[in-house]
Protein backbone atom coordinates (compact mmCIF):
# COMPACT_ATOMS: atom_id res chain seq x y z
CA UNK A 1 0.00 0.00 0.00
CA UNK A 2 1.44 3.41 -0.95
CA UNK A 3 1.83 6.26 1.54
CA UNK A 4 -1.08 8.12 -0.06
CA UNK A 5 -3.39 5.09 0.09
CA UNK A 6 -2.44 4.47 3.72
CA UNK A 7 -3.25 8.12 4.37
CA UNK A 8 -6.69 7.80 2.78
CA UNK A 9 -7.50 4.74 4.92
CA UNK A 10 -6.30 6.52 8.08
CA UNK A 11 -8.34 9.60 7.18
CA UNK A 12 -11.51 7.56 6.66
CA UNK A 13 -11.04 5.69 9.98
CA UNK A 14 -10.37 8.99 11.78
CA UNK A 15 -13.45 10.73 10.36
CA UNK A 16 -15.61 7.70 11.20
CA UNK A 17 -14.26 7.76 14.77
CA UNK A 18 -15.21 11.43 15.13
CA UNK A 19 -18.72 10.70 13.88
CA UNK A 20 -19.03 7.87 16.44
CA UNK A 21 -18.00 10.17 19.32
CA UNK A 22 -20.53 12.76 18.14
CA UNK A 23 -23.30 10.16 18.19
CA UNK A 24 -22.43 9.18 21.79
CA UNK A 25 -22.28 12.86 22.79
CA UNK A 26 -25.69 13.41 21.24
CA UNK A 27 -27.15 10.64 23.43
CA UNK A 28 -25.52 12.20 26.53
CA UNK A 29 -27.25 15.56 26.11
CA UNK A 30 -29.82 16.55 28.74
CA UNK A 31 -31.89 19.10 26.83
CA UNK A 32 -31.79 21.41 23.80
CA UNK A 33 -30.79 24.52 25.77
CA UNK A 34 -27.83 26.66 24.66
CA UNK A 35 -26.09 26.00 28.02
CA UNK A 36 -26.20 22.26 27.31
CA UNK A 37 -25.24 22.54 23.62
CA UNK A 38 -22.61 25.30 23.83
CA UNK A 39 -21.21 24.57 27.34
CA UNK A 40 -21.83 20.80 27.79
CA UNK A 41 -24.15 21.54 30.72
CA UNK A 42 -21.19 23.15 32.61
CA UNK A 43 -19.91 19.70 33.58
CA UNK A 44 -16.38 19.47 32.12
CA UNK A 45 -13.98 17.77 34.56
CA UNK A 46 -10.18 18.28 34.88
CA UNK A 47 -9.09 15.67 32.32
CA UNK A 48 -11.45 16.68 29.51
CA UNK A 49 -11.26 20.41 30.30
CA UNK A 50 -7.46 20.37 30.26
CA UNK A 51 -7.29 18.43 27.00
CA UNK A 52 -9.95 20.54 25.28
CA UNK A 53 -8.21 23.75 26.39
CA UNK A 54 -4.96 22.31 25.08
CA UNK A 55 -6.36 21.09 21.76
CA UNK A 56 -8.15 24.40 21.24
CA UNK A 57 -5.10 26.53 22.01
CA UNK A 58 -2.80 24.51 19.77
CA UNK A 59 -4.14 24.74 16.27
CA UNK A 60 -3.19 24.68 12.62
CA UNK A 61 -1.27 27.85 13.38
CA UNK A 62 0.85 26.01 15.95
CA UNK A 63 1.31 22.89 13.87
CA UNK A 64 1.96 24.47 10.46
CA UNK A 65 2.42 28.21 11.08
CA UNK A 66 4.93 28.00 13.94
CA UNK A 67 7.33 25.52 12.29
CA UNK A 68 7.06 27.71 9.18
CA UNK A 69 7.93 30.83 11.16
CA UNK A 70 10.83 29.01 12.93
CA UNK A 71 12.09 28.06 9.47
CA UNK A 72 11.88 31.71 8.33
CA UNK A 73 13.28 33.42 11.46
CA UNK A 74 15.65 30.85 12.98
CA UNK A 75 16.32 30.41 16.71
CA UNK A 76 14.69 33.71 17.72
CA UNK A 77 11.35 31.93 17.21
CA UNK A 78 11.99 30.43 20.63
CA UNK A 79 9.85 33.45 21.62
CA UNK A 80 6.82 31.35 20.63
CA UNK A 81 7.28 29.11 23.68
CA UNK A 82 7.18 32.24 25.83
CA UNK A 83 4.15 33.83 24.25
CA UNK A 84 2.10 30.62 24.33
CA UNK A 85 2.88 30.38 28.04
CA UNK A 86 1.95 34.04 28.55
CA UNK A 87 -1.63 33.11 27.69
CA UNK A 88 -1.92 30.88 30.77
CA UNK A 89 -0.20 33.60 32.84
CA UNK A 90 -2.58 36.32 31.63
CA UNK A 91 -5.59 34.18 32.59
CA UNK A 92 -4.75 35.03 36.23
CA UNK A 93 -6.23 38.48 35.57
CA UNK A 94 -9.45 37.05 34.14
CA UNK A 95 -10.46 33.69 35.59
CA UNK A 96 -10.69 34.34 39.36
CA UNK A 97 -12.97 37.35 38.78
CA UNK A 98 -15.01 36.26 35.77
CA UNK A 99 -15.77 32.65 36.71
CA UNK A 100 -17.82 33.35 39.90
CA UNK A 101 -19.97 35.96 38.09
CA UNK A 102 -20.42 33.65 35.10
CA UNK A 103 -21.65 30.79 37.30
CA UNK A 104 -23.94 33.05 39.33
CA UNK A 105 -25.47 34.73 36.28
CA UNK A 106 -25.50 31.69 33.96
CA UNK A 107 -23.33 33.20 31.19
CA UNK A 108 -23.10 31.37 27.87
CA UNK A 109 -21.24 33.83 25.61
CA UNK A 110 -18.56 36.51 26.20
CA UNK A 111 -21.21 39.12 25.39
CA UNK A 112 -23.14 38.05 28.51
CA UNK A 113 -20.40 39.62 30.62
CA UNK A 114 -20.63 42.89 28.69
CA UNK A 115 -24.44 42.84 29.05
CA UNK A 116 -24.15 42.14 32.78
CA UNK A 117 -21.48 44.76 33.50
CA UNK A 118 -22.57 47.59 31.18
CA UNK A 119 -26.19 46.73 30.34
CA UNK A 120 -27.69 49.45 32.52
CA UNK A 121 -25.73 52.24 30.79
CA UNK A 122 -26.91 54.00 27.59
CA UNK A 123 -23.79 52.99 25.62
CA UNK A 124 -23.89 49.41 26.93
CA UNK A 125 -25.71 47.97 23.90
CA UNK A 126 -23.32 49.60 21.43
CA UNK A 127 -20.33 48.37 23.43
CA UNK A 128 -21.66 44.80 23.42
CA UNK A 129 -22.16 45.02 19.66
CA UNK A 130 -18.66 46.43 19.07
CA UNK A 131 -17.05 43.67 21.16
CA UNK A 132 -19.16 41.02 19.39
CA UNK A 133 -18.14 42.33 15.95
CA UNK A 134 -14.42 42.32 16.84
CA UNK A 135 -14.62 38.82 18.31
CA UNK A 136 -16.62 37.45 15.39
CA UNK A 137 -14.20 38.93 12.83
CA UNK A 138 -11.29 37.40 14.76
CA UNK A 139 -13.05 34.02 14.96
CA UNK A 140 -13.91 34.03 11.25
CA UNK A 141 -10.24 34.77 10.50
CA UNK A 142 -9.24 31.91 12.81
CA UNK A 143 -11.65 29.51 11.11
CA UNK A 144 -10.33 30.55 7.70
CA UNK A 145 -6.77 29.74 8.84
CA UNK A 146 -7.84 26.30 10.13
CA UNK A 147 -9.60 25.48 6.87
CA UNK A 148 -6.51 26.41 4.86
CA UNK A 149 -4.40 24.21 7.13
CA UNK A 150 -6.90 21.32 6.80
CA UNK A 151 -6.64 21.46 3.00
CA UNK A 152 -2.83 21.45 3.08
CA UNK A 153 -2.66 18.53 5.53
CA UNK A 154 -5.26 16.41 3.73
CA UNK A 155 -3.41 16.87 0.44
CA UNK A 156 -0.09 15.82 1.96
CA UNK A 157 -1.35 12.91 4.07
CA UNK A 158 -3.04 11.28 1.07
CA UNK A 159 -0.18 11.98 -1.31
CA UNK A 160 -2.47 14.17 -3.43
CA UNK A 161 -5.26 11.55 -3.76
CA UNK A 162 -7.41 13.98 -1.78
CA UNK A 163 -6.80 17.46 -3.21
CA UNK A 164 -6.57 20.71 -1.17
CA UNK A 165 -10.09 21.61 -2.29
CA UNK A 166 -11.56 18.18 -1.53
CA UNK A 167 -9.81 18.11 1.83
CA UNK A 168 -11.38 21.40 2.86
CA UNK A 169 -14.83 20.24 1.74
CA UNK A 170 -14.65 16.83 3.43
CA UNK A 171 -13.14 17.97 6.72
CA UNK A 172 -15.27 21.12 7.02
CA UNK A 173 -18.36 18.94 6.56
CA UNK A 174 -17.08 16.51 9.22
CA UNK A 175 -16.52 19.30 11.78
CA UNK A 176 -19.90 20.79 11.01
CA UNK A 177 -21.55 17.38 11.43
CA UNK A 178 -20.16 16.48 14.83
CA UNK A 179 -20.39 20.02 16.21
CA UNK A 180 -24.05 20.31 15.17
CA UNK A 181 -24.89 16.85 16.44
CA UNK A 182 -23.09 16.82 19.78
CA UNK A 183 -22.28 20.47 20.62
CA UNK A 184 -19.59 21.23 23.24
CA UNK A 185 -19.70 17.63 24.57
CA UNK A 186 -18.73 16.23 21.15
CA UNK A 187 -16.17 19.00 20.65
CA UNK A 188 -14.57 18.48 24.08
CA UNK A 189 -14.48 14.67 23.80
CA UNK A 190 -13.04 14.70 20.29
CA UNK A 191 -10.58 17.40 21.43
CA UNK A 192 -9.39 15.10 24.22
CA UNK A 193 -8.61 12.27 21.79
CA UNK A 194 -7.11 14.68 19.28
CA UNK A 195 -4.86 16.25 21.94
CA UNK A 196 -3.36 12.88 22.86
CA UNK A 197 -2.79 12.06 19.18
CA UNK A 198 -1.08 15.43 18.68
CA UNK A 199 1.23 15.07 21.70
CA UNK A 200 2.37 11.57 20.79
CA UNK A 201 2.77 12.44 17.12
CA UNK A 202 4.89 15.54 17.66
CA UNK A 203 7.17 13.84 20.17
CA UNK A 204 7.74 10.96 17.75
CA UNK A 205 8.59 13.31 14.87
CA UNK A 206 11.05 15.33 16.97
CA UNK A 207 12.72 12.15 18.21
CA UNK A 208 13.22 11.01 14.61
CA UNK A 209 14.56 14.41 13.50
CA UNK A 210 17.02 14.68 16.39
CA UNK A 211 18.11 11.09 15.83
CA UNK A 212 18.74 11.81 12.15
CA UNK A 213 20.58 15.06 12.94
CA UNK A 214 22.73 13.44 15.67
CA UNK A 215 21.40 15.52 18.59
CA UNK A 216 20.65 19.16 19.29
CA UNK A 217 24.28 20.34 19.01
CA UNK A 218 24.63 18.79 15.55
CA UNK A 219 21.29 20.28 14.55
CA UNK A 220 22.44 23.77 15.59
CA UNK A 221 25.68 23.31 13.62
CA UNK A 222 23.78 22.14 10.54
CA UNK A 223 21.45 25.16 10.76
CA UNK A 224 24.44 27.51 11.19
CA UNK A 225 26.24 25.98 8.21
CA UNK A 226 23.30 26.64 5.89
CA UNK A 227 22.03 29.89 7.37
CA UNK A 228 24.42 31.48 9.94
CA UNK A 229 22.04 34.38 10.66
CA UNK A 230 19.51 31.89 12.10
CA UNK A 231 21.80 31.55 15.16
CA UNK A 232 22.40 35.28 15.65
CA UNK A 233 20.99 37.37 18.50
CA UNK A 234 18.11 39.44 17.10
CA UNK A 235 18.62 43.18 16.60
CA UNK A 236 17.00 45.85 18.82
CA UNK A 237 13.86 46.06 16.70
CA UNK A 238 13.39 42.29 16.77
CA UNK A 239 13.94 42.18 20.53
CA UNK A 240 11.20 44.80 20.98
CA UNK A 241 9.02 42.71 18.68
CA UNK A 242 9.76 39.61 20.81
CA UNK A 243 8.45 41.31 23.95
CA UNK A 244 5.58 42.93 22.06
CA UNK A 245 4.52 39.50 20.75
CA UNK A 246 4.45 38.11 24.31
CA UNK A 247 2.14 40.99 25.33
CA UNK A 248 0.01 40.73 22.18
CA UNK A 249 -0.52 36.98 22.34
CA UNK A 250 -0.92 36.81 26.12
CA UNK A 251 -3.52 39.54 26.40
CA UNK A 252 -5.40 38.91 23.16
CA UNK A 253 -5.70 35.16 23.77
CA UNK A 254 -7.29 35.82 27.15
CA UNK A 255 -10.34 37.21 25.36
CA UNK A 256 -10.60 34.36 22.86
CA UNK A 257 -14.34 33.60 22.94
CA UNK A 258 -13.74 29.84 22.85
CA UNK A 259 -11.39 30.11 25.85
CA UNK A 260 -13.88 32.24 27.78
CA UNK A 261 -16.61 29.68 27.09
CA UNK A 262 -14.42 26.90 28.48
CA UNK A 263 -14.05 28.95 31.67
CA UNK A 264 -17.85 28.96 31.85
CA UNK A 265 -18.05 25.24 31.01
CA UNK A 266 -15.77 23.97 33.82
CA UNK A 267 -17.46 21.82 36.46
CA UNK A 268 -16.12 24.02 39.31
CA UNK A 269 -13.31 26.37 40.31
CA UNK A 270 -11.01 23.58 41.47
CA UNK A 271 -11.29 21.86 38.09
CA UNK A 272 -10.42 25.09 36.33
CA UNK A 273 -7.45 25.81 38.60
CA UNK A 274 -5.95 22.37 38.08
CA UNK A 275 -6.50 22.48 34.32
CA UNK A 276 -4.71 25.83 34.14
CA UNK A 277 -1.80 24.49 36.22
CA UNK A 278 -1.41 21.64 33.73
CA UNK A 279 -1.84 23.92 30.69
CA UNK A 280 1.15 26.02 31.69
CA UNK A 281 3.54 23.16 30.82
CA UNK A 282 2.13 22.55 27.35
CA UNK A 283 4.19 25.19 25.50
CA UNK A 284 7.29 23.19 26.51
CA UNK A 285 5.89 19.92 25.16
CA UNK A 286 4.32 21.46 22.05
CA UNK A 287 5.52 24.93 20.99
CA UNK A 288 9.16 24.23 21.79
CA UNK A 289 8.86 20.93 19.93
CA UNK A 290 7.33 22.47 16.79
CA UNK A 291 9.96 25.25 16.90
CA UNK A 292 12.74 22.64 16.90
CA UNK A 293 10.94 20.82 14.09
CA UNK A 294 10.88 24.06 12.04
CA UNK A 295 14.59 24.63 12.74
CA UNK A 296 15.39 21.05 11.70
CA UNK A 297 13.83 21.86 8.34
CA UNK A 298 16.40 24.63 7.60
CA UNK A 299 19.26 22.31 6.57
CA UNK A 300 16.82 19.94 4.80
CA UNK A 301 15.01 22.40 2.53
CA UNK A 302 16.69 25.34 0.84
CA UNK A 303 14.86 28.59 0.18
CA UNK A 304 11.22 27.89 0.92
CA UNK A 305 9.97 31.45 0.77
CA UNK A 306 6.72 33.11 1.86
CA UNK A 307 3.69 30.88 2.21
CA UNK A 308 5.68 27.79 1.10
CA UNK A 309 7.46 27.72 4.47
CA UNK A 310 4.14 26.87 6.15
CA UNK A 311 4.46 23.42 4.56
CA UNK A 312 7.76 22.42 6.23
CA UNK A 313 5.95 20.10 8.67
CA UNK A 314 4.21 17.98 6.00
CA UNK A 315 7.37 18.00 3.89
CA UNK A 316 9.35 16.60 6.84
CA UNK A 317 6.70 13.95 7.38
CA UNK A 318 6.95 12.91 3.74
CA UNK A 319 10.71 12.47 4.17
CA UNK A 320 10.14 10.47 7.35
CA UNK A 321 7.63 8.21 5.62
CA UNK A 322 10.22 7.36 2.94
CA UNK A 323 12.52 5.85 5.63
CA UNK A 324 10.65 2.50 5.72
CA UNK A 325 7.27 0.80 6.39
CA UNK A 326 7.30 1.46 10.18
CA UNK A 327 8.23 5.10 9.62
CA UNK A 328 5.47 5.33 7.03
CA UNK A 329 2.81 4.24 9.55
CA UNK A 330 4.29 6.57 12.21
CA UNK A 331 4.29 9.49 9.76
CA UNK A 332 0.64 8.89 8.92
CA UNK A 333 -0.18 8.92 12.66
CA UNK A 334 1.65 12.24 13.08
CA UNK A 335 -0.24 13.62 10.10
CA UNK A 336 -3.46 12.64 11.82
CA UNK A 337 -2.21 14.26 15.03
CA UNK A 338 -1.57 17.50 13.18
CA UNK A 339 -4.91 17.27 11.43
CA UNK A 340 -6.52 16.60 14.80
CA UNK A 341 -5.00 19.79 16.21
CA UNK A 342 -6.41 21.78 13.33
CA UNK A 343 -9.87 20.25 13.48
CA UNK A 344 -10.10 20.56 17.25
CA UNK A 345 -9.54 24.29 16.96
CA UNK A 346 -11.93 24.66 14.03
CA UNK A 347 -14.73 22.91 15.95
CA UNK A 348 -14.27 25.13 19.01
CA UNK A 349 -14.20 28.27 16.89
CA UNK A 350 -17.33 27.18 15.05
CA UNK A 351 -19.17 26.48 18.29
CA UNK A 352 -18.26 29.93 19.66
CA UNK A 353 -19.17 31.61 16.39
CA UNK A 354 -22.62 30.03 16.39
CA UNK A 355 -23.43 31.07 19.95
CA UNK A 356 -22.04 34.60 19.58
CA UNK A 357 -23.74 35.30 16.27
CA UNK A 358 -27.10 34.14 17.62
CA UNK A 359 -26.92 35.76 21.03
CA UNK A 360 -24.45 38.66 21.02
CA UNK A 361 -25.03 39.94 17.49
CA UNK A 362 -28.67 39.07 16.85
CA UNK A 363 -29.64 39.40 20.51
CA UNK A 364 -31.51 36.09 20.99
CA UNK A 365 -32.07 35.24 24.67
CA UNK A 366 -29.73 32.40 25.64
CA UNK A 367 -32.34 30.47 27.61
CA UNK A 368 -34.36 30.15 24.41
CA UNK A 369 -33.87 26.74 22.71
CA UNK A 370 -34.51 28.46 19.35
CA UNK A 371 -31.22 30.32 19.92
CA UNK A 372 -29.43 26.96 19.78
CA UNK A 373 -31.00 26.13 16.41
CA UNK A 374 -30.27 29.60 15.07
CA UNK A 375 -26.67 29.36 16.29
CA UNK A 376 -26.20 26.04 14.49
CA UNK A 377 -27.60 27.40 11.23
CA UNK A 378 -25.51 30.54 11.32
CA UNK A 379 -22.39 28.51 12.15
CA UNK A 380 -23.06 26.32 9.10
CA UNK A 381 -23.40 29.41 6.87
CA UNK A 382 -20.14 30.90 8.20
CA UNK A 383 -18.35 27.57 7.72
CA UNK A 384 -19.43 27.44 4.07
CA UNK A 385 -18.39 31.07 3.49
CA UNK A 386 -14.95 30.56 5.06
CA UNK A 387 -14.44 27.30 3.14
CA UNK A 388 -15.09 29.13 -0.14
CA UNK A 389 -12.66 31.88 0.91
CA UNK A 390 -10.01 29.29 1.81
CA UNK A 391 -10.34 27.84 -1.70
CA UNK A 392 -9.64 31.15 -3.42
CA UNK A 393 -7.19 32.88 -1.03
CA UNK A 394 -4.27 30.48 -0.67
CA UNK A 395 -1.41 32.99 -0.66
CA UNK A 396 -1.64 34.24 2.92
CA UNK A 397 0.84 33.02 5.56
CA UNK A 398 -0.69 31.52 8.70
CA UNK A 399 1.40 33.73 11.00
CA UNK A 400 0.24 36.80 9.07
CA UNK A 401 -3.36 35.77 9.78
CA UNK A 402 -2.67 35.22 13.48
CA UNK A 403 -1.13 38.66 13.93
CA UNK A 404 -4.00 40.39 12.13
CA UNK A 405 -6.54 38.60 14.32
CA UNK A 406 -4.69 39.41 17.56
CA UNK A 407 -4.27 43.10 16.71
CA UNK A 408 -8.07 43.38 16.66
CA UNK A 409 -8.93 40.99 19.47
CA UNK A 410 -6.60 42.70 21.93
CA UNK A 411 -8.80 45.83 21.71
CA UNK A 412 -11.49 43.94 23.70
CA UNK A 413 -9.13 43.52 26.67
CA UNK A 414 -10.16 46.65 28.68
CA UNK A 415 -13.84 45.62 28.46
CA UNK A 416 -12.91 42.42 30.30
CA UNK A 417 -9.76 42.92 32.36
CA UNK A 418 -10.14 46.59 33.29
CA UNK A 419 -13.89 46.21 33.89
CA UNK A 420 -13.35 43.15 36.11
CA UNK A 421 -10.79 44.95 38.28
CA UNK A 422 -12.14 48.52 38.33
CA UNK A 423 -15.73 49.44 39.06
CA UNK A 424 -15.17 52.97 37.76
CA UNK A 425 -14.98 51.93 34.07
CA UNK A 426 -17.98 53.29 32.12
CA UNK A 427 -19.50 51.94 28.90
CA UNK A 428 -19.13 55.14 26.81
CA UNK A 429 -15.40 55.59 27.48
CA UNK A 430 -14.80 51.85 27.05
CA UNK A 431 -16.56 52.01 23.66
CA UNK A 432 -14.52 55.07 22.64
CA UNK A 433 -11.34 53.21 23.60
CA UNK A 434 -12.31 50.09 21.63
CA UNK A 435 -13.19 52.15 18.53
CA UNK A 436 -10.01 54.28 18.57
CA UNK A 437 -7.77 51.28 19.36
CA UNK A 438 -9.33 49.23 16.56
CA UNK A 439 -9.06 52.08 14.05
CA UNK A 440 -5.41 52.49 14.95
CA UNK A 441 -4.77 48.77 14.51
CA UNK A 442 -6.64 48.57 11.19
CA UNK A 443 -5.05 51.82 9.99
CA UNK A 444 -1.58 50.47 10.77
CA UNK A 445 -2.28 47.31 8.77
CA UNK A 446 -3.86 49.20 5.83
CA UNK A 447 -1.08 51.82 5.63
CA UNK A 448 1.75 49.30 6.09
CA UNK A 449 2.81 50.61 9.54
CA UNK A 450 2.18 47.34 11.39
CA UNK A 451 5.17 47.40 13.76
CA UNK A 452 6.59 50.83 14.53
CA UNK A 453 9.99 50.21 16.22
CA UNK A 454 9.11 46.51 16.37
CA UNK A 455 6.03 47.01 18.59
CA UNK A 456 2.75 45.64 17.21
CA UNK A 457 0.34 48.38 16.21
CA UNK A 458 -2.37 46.48 18.10
CA UNK A 459 -0.35 46.75 21.34
CA UNK A 460 0.06 50.50 20.79
CA UNK A 461 -3.66 50.68 20.01
CA UNK A 462 -4.35 48.92 23.31
CA UNK A 463 -2.30 51.49 25.23
CA UNK A 464 -4.34 54.31 23.64
CA UNK A 465 -7.53 52.30 24.19
CA UNK A 466 -6.73 51.87 27.92
CA UNK A 467 -5.84 55.54 28.31
CA UNK A 468 -9.09 56.70 26.69
CA UNK A 469 -11.29 54.22 28.62
CA UNK A 470 -9.69 55.00 31.99
CA UNK A 471 -9.18 58.74 31.41
CA UNK A 472 -12.73 59.48 30.26
CA UNK A 473 -14.24 57.25 32.98
CA UNK A 474 -12.28 59.13 35.65
CA UNK A 475 -13.39 62.48 34.19
CA UNK A 476 -17.03 61.41 34.27
CA UNK A 477 -16.84 60.27 37.86
CA UNK A 478 -15.65 63.72 39.02
CA UNK B 1 -0.20 34.28 53.05
CA UNK B 2 -1.43 32.34 50.00
CA UNK B 3 -2.34 35.57 48.30
CA UNK B 4 1.01 37.19 49.06
CA UNK B 5 2.91 34.14 47.82
CA UNK B 6 0.82 34.10 44.64
CA UNK B 7 1.60 37.77 43.99
CA UNK B 8 5.33 37.12 44.56
CA UNK B 9 5.20 34.24 42.06
CA UNK B 10 3.46 36.43 39.47
CA UNK B 11 6.06 39.18 39.98
CA UNK B 12 8.79 36.56 39.49
CA UNK B 13 7.14 35.49 36.25
CA UNK B 14 7.22 39.10 35.01
CA UNK B 15 10.95 39.28 35.79
CA UNK B 16 11.63 36.01 33.97
CA UNK B 17 9.79 37.27 30.89
CA UNK B 18 11.98 40.39 30.81
CA UNK B 19 15.09 38.26 31.22
CA UNK B 20 14.06 35.85 28.45
CA UNK B 21 14.60 38.49 25.74
CA UNK B 22 18.35 38.81 24.99
CA UNK B 23 18.62 42.54 25.80
CA UNK B 24 22.00 41.76 27.37
CA UNK B 25 23.54 40.89 23.98
CA UNK B 26 24.13 43.01 20.88
CA UNK B 27 22.21 42.11 17.73
CA UNK B 28 24.15 39.95 15.26
CA UNK B 29 26.30 38.19 17.91
CA UNK B 30 26.21 34.40 18.02
CA UNK B 31 27.58 33.89 21.53
CA UNK B 32 28.65 30.60 23.05
CA UNK B 33 26.89 27.27 23.12
CA UNK B 34 24.95 25.77 26.07
CA UNK B 35 23.54 22.22 25.75
CA UNK B 36 24.16 22.47 22.01
CA UNK B 37 22.08 25.64 21.63
CA UNK B 38 23.16 29.28 21.25
CA UNK B 39 23.50 30.52 24.87
CA UNK B 40 20.82 33.24 24.51
CA UNK B 41 18.39 30.55 23.30
CA UNK B 42 19.26 28.32 26.28
CA UNK B 43 18.67 31.28 28.65
CA UNK B 44 15.25 31.92 27.07
CA UNK B 45 14.26 28.24 27.36
CA UNK B 46 15.45 28.18 30.99
CA UNK B 47 13.35 31.28 31.73
CA UNK B 48 10.24 29.77 30.14
CA UNK B 49 10.72 26.47 32.01
CA UNK B 50 10.93 28.45 35.26
CA UNK B 51 7.84 30.46 34.27
CA UNK B 52 5.96 27.18 33.79
CA UNK B 53 6.84 25.97 37.30
CA UNK B 54 6.05 29.31 38.98
CA UNK B 55 2.82 29.73 37.04
CA UNK B 56 1.60 26.23 37.91
CA UNK B 57 2.29 26.98 41.58
CA UNK B 58 0.47 30.31 41.27
CA UNK B 59 -2.57 28.58 39.78
CA UNK B 60 -2.67 26.03 42.57
CA UNK B 61 -2.66 28.96 45.04
CA UNK B 62 -5.45 30.79 43.20
CA UNK B 63 -8.77 31.14 45.01
CA UNK B 64 -11.84 31.00 42.84
CA UNK B 65 -14.74 31.96 45.10
CA UNK B 66 -17.19 29.34 43.94
CA UNK B 67 -14.85 26.46 44.90
CA UNK B 68 -16.76 23.52 46.20
CA UNK B 69 -19.93 24.33 44.32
Amino acid sequence: MSFGQLGVVALVVYVAGLAGIAAVARRARRDASPADHFLAGRELGVFVLFLTLYATAYSGNSLLGYPGEAYRRGFSWIMATGFMMSIVVAFHALVPRLRPVAVREGFVTPGDWVRHRFGAEPAGGALRLAVAVLMIVALANFLFAQLKAMGVMAEYVTGGIVSYEMGIGLLAATVLFYETLGGMRAVAWTDAGQAILMLVGLSALLAWLLGEAGGIASLSQAVGAVRPEALEVPNAREKANWFSTIVLMGLASVVYPQAIQRIYAARNGRTLRRSMALMTFMPITTTLVVTLIGLAAIPRFADLGGVEADSVMPRLLEQWAAAGPAAEVAAVLVFLGALAAIMSTADSVLLSLGSMLAEDLLGRAHRDAAATRLGKRIAAAVMVAMAVLALVARDVTLWGLIELKMELLIQCVPVFLLALHWRGLRAGPALAGVVVGSLLAVGGVVFGEKRPAGIHIGVLGLVVNFAIAAGLSLRRSR
Amino acid sequence: MRRRLRRALLAGIGGLYLLSVPWYRSGGETGGSVFGLPDWVAVAIGCYAAVAVLNAAAWLLTDIDEDGT
